[in-house]
C-alpha cells in the first residue's frame, strides 16, 4: 500500500512541478536561430481576409527591406470572431502569460484605458513631430502619444438619387465644405415623409455594439455639446449640458416626427424603401457591387455630409497600431516596423484593400471632387471630431446606447441625467484606481 | 496568480492525499483488507474526476471568492491589491443612485416572480395533458420538449423575429389582422420584460413537464381508483391525490427553476442589449467584468448573488419541508 501511495504522491508532485515549469518558462524569444531580431505584430483580422493579406504583403516587404539589418517581422492574426472584446481578451491573456506581441492593433477609443493601464508604450519621443503632423489624428492620452492609426474612417448620409429626384429634392449644394444645417436636414426629411417615404435610417436600432455611438456622436458636437472634460474624468456638466441635450433632442425629434424609426430593416435603404442611410465608408463597396437592381451605378446614389448646427462635426476613428510594454527592452527594431507599417506606402496599400480613408495626409489619392470618397476625406479634414478620450470609454459607449434606445420612451433630460450619473461614478472609480 | 494557483493546488493535493491515507489507515486498523484494496482502486479511479473538478469548478469558485475582495481590473492583471469590502461598499453606493444596478435587481426580481410560477404552471399543465395513453400524447411530448433542446441563443433570435417592431414583426402582423397598430415590444419598458418572461417560460416548460411526468408515474393508480369509488371529481382527484404525490417533485422543480431564473442572462443580452428596462443582475455582473473590466467588482456581485440565491433556496427548503 505504501508503495502505491508513494506512487500517487510522486505523480501528483510531478504534475505540480511540470505545471510550474511550464508556467515559469518563457525567456527571451526576440531572436531566431539565424540571429534575426524577431518583431511580432498582432492584427485583429483573419490572415486570409483582404485586409489580412494586405498586412501580410507589407510584412513580407519589410522583411525583404530589412534583411541585411537582420530584423524580421512576424504577423500574428487573431480575427475578432467574438467581437472586439474577444480580441481584447486575447490581448490580456497574452499580457498575463508574458507573450504580448511587440506591436498590436487596437480600436482607437481604447487608447486612454490601454495607455493608463500600462499596456501601451509611450512613443512621443520616438516619432518625430514632422511625421506625427502627417496623420489626420493621433492616439494620444494625457498629452502623450501612444499609437498611430492604420486607417481613418468617416461617415455620412448615403441617399437614393432616384427617390430624391422623384420627390423633387435638390441637395447638390450640400457638400463637406458647405454642410447643410439641422433645419435643412429636417426639411428634406419632411419632404420625403410627405411623399410617403421613410426619410432616413439613423441606425438608432444599432445599440448592441459600437455602431450607434460611432455614427451618432457627431450630432452632439454639432449642437455644441460634449461628453466629458479634457481630462476624461468629468462627465457632470458636459454629458448632461443643455447643448448635449439639444443634440440628442434633435435625434429624438426625428423619431417623434416620423422621419426615422427603430423598425427600419437592415436592407431597407438598399432595396429602395428609405431615402437616406447613415453609415460609414464601408457601405460604398456594398452599393457599388451588391444591390445592382436598385443602384445600378453611382448615378443612382450619393453621399451627403453630417448636418451642422452651431458647429460642423463628423465621425472619425478606426483601428491603430501601438507598441506594447512587453519584456523586450530594445524598441529600435520595433519602431522601425511601426514606421514601416504606418508609412505612406503601407497606408495606401492597406486602404486600397479595405476601402477606408488613408490615415495620412500625404497619401496620394485620385478621388474626384463630389465623389463619396472625396466627401468623406474632405469631411474628415474639415470637421472630423474624435470620440471622447476617456478611460471609461466602455461605460460611455454603453450609456450612449442606453440613451438612444431610451429616446423611445423617456425624455432626453431624464436619460442624460441617468447616463451622466453612471459615467461619472465609473470615472471616479477609475480615477481612484492606482 | 500562478503562484497562488500552485499554492491552492498544493493545499488541495495535500488534503486529498491526507484524506486517502486516513481512510486507508482506518480500514487497515479495522483489518478490512478487502476494503483497503477496493478503496485504493476507487481513489485512483476518482483521481481524474477530482483533478478536473478542482481545475474547472473549485478553482474558479475560490478565485472568484478571492477577487471579490480585490481591485482586480482586467487591464492590470499583474497589479491586484486587497481592498477588503470596498467592492461591496461600491455595490451599495451604486444601488443608492437607482441606476442600472437598481434596475438590474428590480428586473431580476420581476423575472423570477413572473417566470417561476408561469414555467412551473405550464410544465404541470402540459404533464397532466400528455400523461394519458394514446399516440397523440407521444407526439405532444416531443413537441413540448423540442424548445428545451434548442439553444437559448437560437430561441432568442427566433423570438426576436416574432417580436420585431413594425409591421414586419410576426406578432405585429398577426395583431394587424385584428386592427391593432404595430408595437415595439422589446423597446417599450412596459412590455419588454413580460415578453422575455413568456419566452423563457415557453422555452423551459418542456423540461419541467418531463420532471413532472416522472413524478406522476410514481403515483399509484389504485389511489385514483379509490378516489373514483369515493365519488371524487377530477379537481378533487388532482388536489387530494396528484398534488400530494408530486410534492417532492414540485420542491425540486421550484428550487431549480428559481436558481435558473435568478441567473438569466442570454435572453436580455441577445434580445435587447444592455438596457435599463431589461438588464438583469447576471448581465450587470457580466458587463462589469468583461466590458467595464472590473473583475473584482463583478466577483463581489457574484458573491452577493450566491448568498442571496443560497439564502432563498434554504428558505424554500424550510417552507416545503415534509411535516412528519
Amino acid at each position: 500500500m505504501k508503495k502505491l501511495l508513494t506512487s500517487i504522491l510522486s505523480i501528483m508532485l510531478a504534475v505540480l512541478v511540470a505545471f510550474g515549469m511550464t508556467a515559469c518558462g518563457g525567456g527571451d524569444d526576440s531572436t531566431d536561430a539565424d540571429g534575426n531580431t524577431i518583431v511580432k505584430i498582432m492584427f485583429h483580422v483573419n490572415k486570409t481576409s483582404t485586409e489580412g493579406q494586405a498586412y501580410l504583403k507589407r510584412i513580407n516587404a519589410f522583411n525583404a527591406a530589412y534583411k541585411d539589418e537582420k530584423i524580421k517581422a512576424q504577423g500574428i492574426f487573431k480575427a475578432r470572431t467574438a467581437g472586439a472584446s474577444g480580441y481584447e481578451t486575447e490581448l490580456l491573456n497574452n499580457q498575463i502569460e508574458g507573450t504580448l506581441a511587440d506591436i498590436i492593433t487596437f480600436d482607437a477609443p481604447n487608447t486612454a484605458a490601454y495607455a493608463k493601464s500600462g499596456l501601451l508604450y509611450e512613443i512621443s519621443s520616438l516619432i518625430p513631430t514632422s511625421e506625427q503632423e502627417k496623420f489626420f489624428s493621433l492616439n494620444k492620452y494625457d498629452g502623450k502619444l501612444f499609437g498611430l492609426p492604420i486607417q481613418e474612417s468617416s461617415a455620412g448620409f448615403f441617399y437614393n438619387k432616384k427617390m430624391f429626384a422623384q420627390v423633387g429634392i435638390n441637395v447638390s449644394g450640400y457638400t463637406a465644405e458647405n454642410p447643410w444645417t439641422f433645419e435643412q436636414f429636417k426639411n428634406v426629411c419632411a419632404q420625403l415623409k410627405n411623399a410617403g417615404k421613410t426619410a432616413v435610417d439613423m441606425r438608432i436600432d444599432a445599440t448592441k455594439d459600437e455602431t450607434a455611438p460611432y455614427l451618432l456622436y457627431p450630432f452632439i458636437y454639432a449642437a455644441g455639446g460634449s461628453f466629458t472634460d479634457s481630462t476624461g474624468y468629468t462627465a457632470t456638466g458636459y454629458y448632461n449640458s443643455a447643448s448635449t441635450e439639444r443634440g440628442f433632442q434633435f435625434i429624438k425629434d426625428l423619431i417623434t416626427e416620423g422621419y426615422t424609426s427603430y423598425e427600419i430593416g437592415a436592407t431597407d435603404f438598399f432595396t429602395g424603401k428609405v431615402g437616406m442611410y447613415l453609415s460609414s465608408g464601408w457601405t460604398i463597396p456594398d452599393l457599388d457591387n451588391k444591390y445592382k437592381d436598385f443602384f445600378a451605378n453611382r448615378d443612382d446614389w450619393g453621399l451627403l455630409p453630417y448636418p451642422k448646427d452651431v458647429a460642423a462635426a463628423s465621425a472619425t476613428g478606426s483601428w491603430s497600431y501601438a507598441i506594447t510594454n512587453n519584456h523586450h527592452s530594445n524598441k529600435e527594431p520595433i519602431v522601425k516596423l511601426l514606421n514601416w507599417m504606418t508609412s505612406a506606402e503601407s497606408s495606401k496599400a492597406i486602404t486600397d484593400a479595405t476601402g477606408m480613408i488613408p490615415a495620412r495626409r500625404d497619401v496620394q489619392n485620385d478621388y474626384a471632387p463630389g465623389s463619396p470618397e472625396y466627401t468623406l476625406l474632405k469631411q474628415l479634414e474639415l470637421s472630423g471630431r474624435e470620440r471622447p478620450v476617456t478611460v471609461a470609454y466602455p461605460t460611455f459607449s454603453t450609456t450612449f446606447n442606453q440613451v438612444i434606445t431610451g429616446l423611445h420612451s423617456y425624455s432626453v433630460a431624464t436619460l442624460l441625467s441617468t447616463a451622466t450619473n453612471t459615467l461619472q461614478l465609473e470615472m471616479n472609480r477609475l480615477q481612484n484606481l492606482a | 496568480m500562478l503562484r497562488t494557483t500552485l499554492i491552492i493546488l498544493a493545499i488541495f493535493v495535500a488534503l486529498f492525499v491526507g484524506f486517502v491515507i486516513y481512510d486507508l489507515k482506518t480500514a487497515k486498523r479495522r483489518r478490512e483488507t478487502y476494503r483497503t484494496k477496493s478503496s485504493i482502486t476507487a481513489y485512483l479511479m476518482l483521481l481524474p474526476a477530482v483533478i478536473l473538478a478542482f481545475l474547472f469548478i473549485l478553482l474558479p469558485i475560490l478565485y472568484s471568492l478571492g477577487y471579490a475582495f480585490t481591485d482586480y481590473y482586467l487591464l492590470k492583471p499583474n497589479d491586484i491589491n486587497f481592498i477588503w469590502f470596498d467592492n461591496f461598499k461600491n455595490f451599495f453606493e451604486e444601488l443608492k443612485t437607482k441606476g442600472t444596478l437598481y434596475n438590474a435587481i428590480k428586473n431580476t426580481l420581476t423575472f423570477v416572480v413572473g417566470v417561476v410560477p408561469l414555467q412551473i404552471g405550464l410544465g404541470l399543465l402540459l404533464s397532466l395533458f400528455v400523461n394519458r395513453p394514446g399516440i397523440g400524447s407521444k407526439i405532444f411530448k416531443v413537441c413540448f420538449f423540442a424548445p428545451v433542446v434548442i439553444s437559448l441563443s437560437v430561441t432568442s433570435f427566433l423570438w426576436l423575429q416574432i417580436l420585431a417592431a413594425g409591421e414586419n414583426g410576426l406578432l405585429n402582423s398577426l395583431l394587424g389582422v385584428f386592427g391593432f397598430p404595430p408595437h415595439d415590444w422589446l423597446r417599450d419598458p412596459k412590455t419588454a420584460m413580460p415578453c422575455i418572461i413568456v419566452l423563457s417560460a415557453w422555452q423551459g416548460c418542456g423540461y419541467q413537464m418531463l420532471i413532472f411526468l416522472s413524478g406522476l408515474s410514481n403515483i399509484r393508480k389504485e389511489l385514483y381508483e379509490a378516489a373514483s369509488l369515493d365519488g371524487a371529481n377530477i379537481w378533487r382527484k388532482f388536489w387530494l391525490v396528484t398534488w400530494p404525490g408530486l410534492r417532492s417533485t414540485f420542491v425540486y422543480i421550484i428550487i431549480t427553476v428559481f436558481i435558473g431564473a435568478c441567473r438569466i442572462l442570454t435572453q436580455p443580452m441577445l434580445m435587447t442589449g444592455y438596457q435599463d428596462h431589461t438588464v438583469t443582475l447576471s448581465y450587470y455582473m457580466y458587463q462589469q467584468g468583461y466590458t467595464f473590466r472590473w473583475v473584482g467588482q463583478s466577483s463581489a456581485v457574484a458573491l452577493i448573488m450566491t448568498i442571496f440565491i443560497g439564502g432563498i433556496t434554504l428558505i424554500q427548503r424550510r417552507i416545503f419541508r415534509e411535516k412528519k
